[in-house]
């Protein structure tokens, strides 16, 4: 070792010990140790370009915080680590940026699971501890570094209710979900909620005080080891789902004709999706009696471990390719099923999506892109149909036919498309006589050659969109030209 | 249900109306314009300080109390609305108004605007897709000719143009006249009030000074009836007016005592005016013609063999542009459908020529108007209650356009409203399937039969009691033919099933009528 490298060693190890010089000196931290590994976040985002969706977005920026679980393992919120083009993880006491990258994230519960890139910074911290679900009125912290100050802020409160919510996140999911009401800024996000020295939750959403007051969210501990669970494995497989909307058995009438008891058990399907994991197997009007041998009650409650909740947790806390037992009853007969869960696909683009790129086609002006919720975001759609389609796309079960809604979403004007441009906004039914059931059908239909002119035809609108293949053809590179758009699709196979 | 606006009328300054009214040295240049100058000098002293208006005994005010029922609550009607306007005399004792005036009237009464006798008067004719309604007096023989003796039968005038002057008469405060000259600037055809109904109308500019929401303002064109003001937009001074042509066709329809109504063709068409189009339907540069995209159901085009893809080239031997106008001898190029909606009559025959698979040829029939009972989601109903059945809380409706527009801006967000404005764009498929009302499950009223399903509404019906329900009768029948002791309800959504105990409904169906909601009517199915 030179005398150079000895000296940077001797001042790295000052650095990392920091607090215990200052120890040393008789002054005590206001951090205890065991909280060193709750860091600040610090996130570098670009926010994907949904309008132009040949652009790379717009950057931002945020930070949030997480903490400490592993080896080098850091917890935190998906939302605060999404669309990410550089995360940094600095402590509270050393005020070096740590470049960081996730392992694993989780929009549907949204966690997620960072690395530093360097770990010798963070191999003496002690990682935090779980604790269970805690009781109602019993006290709470939430550690973290929300708006206010920068350094670590500390807040209390009580455990106010424990519920089934919507995680705001993708917005159409809905797990166990804690609220407590100590103060939940912005900068909390990803933080510990913690009771007796153990994690209890994990902060994430929570009210504005202009809508209400001292109401915070946090995802609690079996939403957490769900997740740990599931990633144990090496890959993030999601939440499953049985896909029924149950309907509770309050009239008497309809308590009678179901032929169920006087037990109070027993609720009655009003629905089920065809791509679920119980498509084909029940049918509205059935009785689910049990799940695993849980009793369902008439509301659609089960008594989990003294409380009663929604039926759902059972399926909540199960993994891809789990089996459960179904019990449940048609036209008076009880029959029993074993039931492979997977994960529902179709609702997915009904929520916010992340960390991916708009997949697009530009062919003659014509934008062609998804529909999912981003882009109804983006656009702010007005057309009937294609609102109609979004609205009613799991209800009607519309995504049997169309697994990938197509939306022209714009024409960039040009000679050889200027009379189509009010037609801007329509969902795509066929091209070239091929369906348009995904995206690539687009690519595909296009490529078809055999006719002089390319036929659009869009969904409730009266008029096949017609273009002549050799202008259109010509047309194509100088509208991308024009309008500064270098690649003309991005399909995401790669 | 849209709510007509108020009808109300203010006074012109007397200064305004002698600056229009002064008399100027013109010669009369026809019979008619003489006729005008002669009252003029007979009623307004020459160069006198103080002003005095004319009067008119061709006008009539009419004053009408209406009270449209509750949509949602369709055994009750809504609060009653008293609504003003001008009537214009008519020949044998009668006054013509726009529908608009008279929709829903519990009572109307036709006041002379001088002298100020009233008269009650009820609708002996109206038509709410022309927007017009004849009125005679509902009161003894007598009184009728006494009131109407003084007054004076208005003729009509159908040939204004583009470019004629015409005024918009109305009535002071003692019945003097006040006049606003103005200038028609535009001749189209554009939607009256009601879905559906596109005619002819005439396009003014220029400031009508009165209250904004005035309707039933008659426009008159030396002396004879051109048109009733429709509408008029104040922040562009945009005057809209029923014209003469489409009252003309109203009266000689309704003067042989069955009265029709107005013809259509029942399609819809795209303009072809982009050349790649053109080309791909294998249409010349220079040719005319349209594109077919739609053909009603039922109507006189699809009994005459008319089909979507076609490409129209003439109506009854007018020639159609690429745009969709032809040329009018009267008017000008003007939209296709005044061919037939505003000059021809129901039983007339009509001619199409189309181009089908390259080849051209001609489609004959007959003309019909498609009945707004005979569609799916019915268009509008005026006058008579929603049909409805409530049993025991559920109460079932059959959808109609005024229905839906009830809602607003909750047509776009509303998952149920959603499911049912997209039926209403494609009734082919269910009528095809054999319904011919769409029945649905409104609302829940909370009474015990119906605990647990309160939070339901807006849900399509399919079978009742295994029968299929394709109207509103079939409802009541399959609730009337049940066997055992609960009604099922099969629905095409969310839950898919209902189940009522019978006994329980009849005791609710008791309590509704007897307690606190004092329902007067448990069902209407006409």
């Amino acid at each position: 070792m030179t005398l150079k490298s000895l000296s940077l060693l001797l001042v790295a190890t000052a650095l990392v010990t920091g607090r215990g010089l200052a120890q040393q000196d008789g002054a005590e931290s206001q951090v205890p140790p065991e909280w060193a590994g709750i860091v600040n976040i610090d996130v570098s985002v670009l926010f994907p370009d949904y309008r132009e969706p040949w652009n790379a977005g717009q950057p931002s920026g945020g930070s949030g915080t997480g903490f400490l679980i592993g080896k080098n393992r850091f917890l935190t919120n998906a939302h605060v680590v999404s669309n990410a083009t550089r995360i940094l993880i600095r402590t509270t006491d050393d005020p070096k940026p740590h470049p960081a990258k996730i392992v694993h994230i989780a929009h549907d519960c949204d966690l997620a699971l960072i690395e530093a890139e360097n770990p010798a910074p963070f191999e003496k911290m002690t990682p935090v501890d779980f604790g269970g679900i805690p009781r109602l009125n019993t006290e709470v912290i939430a550690i973290g570094y929300p708006i206010g100050g920068d350094r670590m802020s500390v807040t209390r409160g009580v455990v106010s209710r424990i519920d089934f919510r919507p995680y705001s996140h993708t917005s159409v999911d809905s797990h166990l979900c804690i609220q407590v009401d100590a103060a939940i800024n912005p900068g909390n996000s990803g933080g510990p909620v913690m009771q007796d020295g153990k994690v209890v939750g994990v902060a994430f959403q929570g009210f504005s005080g202009r809508v209400a007051q001292n109401v915070g969210y946090m995802i609690p501990v079996p939403v957490i080891k769900r997740f740990l669970k599931d990633i144990e494995d090496g890959r993030y497989d999601h939440y499953v789902d049985l896909a029924v909307s149950d309907f509770p058995v309050e009239n008497p009438a309809q308590h009678k004709a179901l032929g169920l008891g006087d037990d109070g058990v027993g609720v009655m399907i009003g629905d089920v999706e065809p791509a679920g994991s119980v498509g084909g197997l029940l049918k509205p009007g059935d009785v689910i009696l049990a799940i695993d041998g849980n009793p369902v009650l008439n509301n659609g409650l089960v008594r989990i471990e003294g409380d009663l909740v929604n039926m759902n947790e059972i399926v909540e806390r199960k993994f891809a390719g789990d089996t459960i037992q179904l019990s449940y009853q048609r036209d008076g007969k009880k029959e029993t099923a074993s039931v492979k869960l997977k994960r529902f696909d179709p609702y997915v683009r009904l929520g916010s999506q992340y960390n991916q790129r708009p997949r697009y086609l530009v062919y003659a002006g014509l934008v062609f892109q998804p529909l999912d919720r981003n882009l109804q975001d983006a656009h702010q759609i007005r057309d009937a149909s294609v609102n109609y389609v979004f609205e009613r796309y799991l209800t009607d079960k519309l995504y049997v036919e169309r697994p990938e809604p197509v939306v022209l979403t714009s024409i960039l004007p040009d000679q050889v498309n200027t009379w189509l441009t009010p037609y801007a906004q329509s969902l795509v039914d066929e091209i070239n006589g091929v369906p348009i059931k995904t995206l690539d059908d687009v690519k595909t239909a296009l490529a078809k050659k055999d006719k002089p002119f390319i036929e659009i035809r869009l969904h409730e609108k009266n008029r096949p969109l017609i273009l002549k293949r050799d202008l259109a053809d010509a047309a194509h590179p100088r509208i991308m030209q024009t309008y500064n758009i270098q690649e003309d699709s991005y399909l995401g196979n790669d | 249900m849209p709510r007509f606006p108020h009808l109300l009328l203010t006074l012109l300054t007397p200064a305004l109306c002698l600056a229009q009214d002064a008399p100027k040295p013109v010669k009369p240049t026809t019979e008619v314009e003489h006729k005008v100058q002669q009252r003029r000098r007979v009623l307004v002293k020459p160069a006198a300080a103080a002003p005095e208006a004319t009067q008119t005994r061709s006008l009539l005010k009419v004053n009408v109390t209406a009270q449209p029922y509750d949509l949602h609550l369709p055994w009750q009607k809504q609060s009653p609305i008293n609504s003003r306007g001008l009537g214009v005399v008519l020949e044998g004792n009668r006054v013509l108004v726009t529908a608009q005036l008279v929709a829903d009237a519990n009572y109307i009464e036709i006041e002379q605007p001088d002298g100020g006798q009233k008269l009650a008067a009820k609708v002996i004719a109206v038509d709410y897709e022309a927007n017009l309604a004849l009125l005679e007096s509902s009161i003894n023989a007598e009184k009728e000719k006494a009131f109407f003796a003084s007054l004076q039968p208005m003729g009509i005038d159908t040939s204004a143009r583009i470019g004629d002057a015409v005024a918009v008469w109305q009535t002071g405060r003692v019945g003097e006249l006040i006049k606003t000259p103005l200038t028609i600037s535009k001749i189209l055809t554009r939607r009256y009030v009601v879905e559906g109904s596109g005619f002819l109308v005439y396009e003014t500019t220029g400031i009508i000074r009165s209250e904004a929401n005035s309707f039933t303002l008659p426009v008159i064109k030396g002396g004879k009836l051109a048109g009733l003001l429709l509408s008029y937009d104040s922040k562009n001074q945009v005057t809209t007016i029923l014209p003469a042509p489409i009252i003309e066709h109203f009266l000689k329809d309704f003067a042989d005592g069955a009265y029709e109504g107005f013809p259509g063709l029942g399609m819809e068409f795209q303009v072809t005016l982009d050349e790649q189009l053109r080309e791909y339907l294998g249409m010349k540069p220079d040719s005319p013609g349209v594109l077919v995209s739609a053909v009603v159901k039922g109507a006189s085009a699809e009994k005459a063999g008319l089909k979507k893809g076609d490409i129209l080239l003439a109506i009854n031997g007018h020639t159609i542009d690429a745009r969709g106008d032809y040329q009018d001898p009267q008017y000008g190029p003007l939209s296709t459908s005044h061919i037939v909606r505003g000059k021809a009559y129901v039983g007339d025959d009509f001619e199409l020529k189309i181009i089908r698979d390259g080849a051209e040829q001609v489609l004959k029939g007959k003309l019909i108007r498609k009945n707004p009972d005979d569609y799916l989601v019915t268009p509008y109903r005026f006058d008579k209650g929603p049909p409805y059945i409530l049993m025991g809380g559920l109460l079932f409706q059959e959808l109609s356009r005024p229905y839906l527009d009830s809602f607003g801006e909750q047509q776009t967000e509303n998952s149920a409203l959603l499911r049912l404005s997209h039926i209403a764009r494609h009734p082919d498929d269910l009528e095809e399937a054999g319904r011919k009302k769409l029945v649905f499950l409104a609302n829940v009223l909370p009474t015990p039969s119906a605990q647990g399903y309160d939070q339901l509404g807006g849900i399509v019906v399919n079978k009742v009691n295994g029968r299929t329900i394709a109207q509103l009768r079939d409802l009541d029948a399959a609730f009337k033919d049940l066997k055992g002791a609960t009604h099922v309800i099969e629905l095409d959504d969310f839950p898919h099933v209902l189940y009522l105990d019978a006994a329980a409904v009849e005791q609710d169906n008791q309590r509704l009528q007897s307690g606190a909601y004092r329902i007067s009517g448990l069902k209407r199915l006409e």
